[in-house]
């Protein structure tokens, strides 16, 4: 499970957490989530997260 | 809809509906943005020569299309750029800002950028000017009353920002003198003259740093701190630039200490005029990051937000903007727009604020997010502690504004009831107290 950062904001998309509360089950990883998905944090598209090692 | 169409189909305001300069507005905003995201969310305004975007949906939708651009030279009226060779250090740090940059460069500075204004980092800080919080409420001692916004909002936000880009106490003055002329040279409202002598004014500083920049580069390690964090940020051989770096030092002074000030004054009005939602948050503690976004959301203390400036003709929700014109991002507006949040106008800290707006939204959303709660969490928190009891002085706290801010609808005078019972009248426990019986 795999770690993703949004450049624009710092927000984490951690795949084995996903986002429950906006209906999107633990272990989604980043690629299947919705092409129009967006930084929760700072609205950002997907083209701005990065695999994040940290 | 149309007062009048100079051009068939736009839809047109002018300042009988909004004015973002009078009095009555700035002290009450509220039935005018309400007007605004209802009835005109998208509108020429005659008076002010430029697009006026207000709701939610507008706002969020511009603010994520990169072909309306924050930079300047976009402007069908910006000055003709000058030679390289003839710009000064204010003018080069300028063309290397976040807002000036073009969509690639943009997205590199701020990937270099955020670790410098990462929650980790943002978190050290907090160590770094805790002291000056409590040094600003030390300052204010135990009155019956005090005026928030000399005795906290004035003077906390540029102490902790020359805090922060490592200026040294004996050279506070100096970075003060800095950040006002710095602040003064991007205020489009004042004019042309005062702006430059205000440009000249801050060349010193930028030398300063330059200086700065340099002396790190040339240590074994360029420190750890803010400044340190940029020259040290690199991907691969990518490095942030001296230019880069002043200009993020130059942002982080204008929105850190003068929008900050406001964070500042409007927290305290919004705690202390809902009695509950303070004694709430006190409870509460963990609630402190939500409330401070619900506050700034409340408070909506912007009066001309946020500009872009068209890259091309382009039409949006119906109307045609042309290249060049530009377009007042109404965020405040936006921030109360009933069609988005229910009973806008009530504080509550445990809204959900999903999709908020108060950080803006996109590539340019707010750089300095973690540093405002850091900031925002310390002097709350410390005046929760020094003043659980304080109350708003006649309930408004005598609010006064200075009607000439250049973009805020900024209090100069918010007083505070303490109700701090002296010393000599707090109750001693009787375990403590000898008697004679």
């Amino acid at each position: 499970m795999k770690k993703w950062i949004c450049i624009i904001c710092g927000y984490i998309y951690d795949e084995a957490l996903g986002m429950p509360d906006h209906g999107i089950a633990a272990g989604t990883s980043f690629e299947s989530l919705p092409d129009d998905w967006t930084c929760p944090e700072c609205g950002s598209p997907k083209e701005s997260f990065e695999p994040y090692v940290g | 809809m149309s007062t009048s169409s100079a051009t068939e189909g736009r839809v047109e305001i002018d300042g009988r509906i909004f004015n973002p300069y009078s009095k009555d507005f700035i002290r009450s905003p509220w039935a005018t943005w309400e007007k605004m995201v209802l009835e005109y969310p998208v509108a020429w305004h005659k008076d002010l020569n430029m697009w006026v975007v207000s709701s939610h949906d507008a706002c969020t939708e511009m603010l994520k299309n990169n072909l309306f651009t924050p930079s300047y030279k976009a402007w069908e009226h910006a000055p003709p750029e000058k030679p390289e060779a003839e710009k000064n250090d204010f003018e080069r740090s300028l063309d290397h800002g976040l807002f000036a940059t073009r969509t690639q460069d943009h997205l590199r500075l701020r990937k270099l950028a955020l670790p410098a204004f990462s929650k980790p980092v943002m978190g050290k800080i907090d160590a770094k000017i805790r002291d000056l919080v409590t040094g600003v409420f030390d300052e204010i001692g135990e009155p019956e009353q005090f005026d928030a916004f000399s005795m906290i909002a004035e003077k906390l936000p540029v102490r902790a920002i020359a805090r922060m880009v490592g200026v040294p106490t004996n050279k506070e003055a100096f970075f003060h003198e800095f950040a006002v002329s710095v602040i003064k040279s991007t205020r489009i409202n004042l004019p042309l003259k005062e702006r430059q002598a205000a440009i000249q004014a801050s060349l010193p500083g930028f030398a300063y740093f330059r200086e700065v920049i340099a002396q790190r580069r040339a240590a074994a390690h360029p420190g750890d701190d803010f400044v340190g964090n940029l020259i040290g940020a690199s991907e691969g051989d990518d490095r942030l630039g001296d230019y880069d770096i002043m200009a993020m030092i130059q942002a982080v002074i204008v929105a850190g200490s003068d929008t900050a000030t406001d964070l500042h004054t409007y927290a305290i009005q919004g705690l202390l005029g809902n009695p509950e939602q303070y004694r709430l948050l006190r409870q509460r503690p963990e609630l402190m990051e939500n409330a401070i976004i619900e506050l700034l959301r409340v408070g909506a203390f912007g009066k001309t937000p946020q500009f872009r400036f068209a890259t091309q003709d382009i039409e949006f929700r119906g109307q045609q903007i042309r290249k060049g014109q530009s377009i007042l991002l109404n965020l405040t507006a936006a921030w109360v727009d009933p069609q988005k949040w229910d009973r806008p106008r009530q504080l509550d800290i445990t809204r959900r604020l999903d999709g908020n707006l108060v950080f803006g939204a996109g590539a340019h959303f707010c750089i300095g997010t973690y540093l405002v709660r850091v900031q925002g969490s310390l002097m709350i928190g410390e005046l929760m502690k020094r003043f659980p009891n304080a109350e708003l002085v006649n309930g408004n706290g005598d609010v006064e504004y200075d009607y000439n801010h250049h973009n805020a609808r900024r209090i100069n005078r918010l007083l505070v009831r303490s109700n701090v019972r002296p010393a000599q009248d707090r109750f001693i426990p009787e375990s403590t107290v000898e008697t004679s019986h």
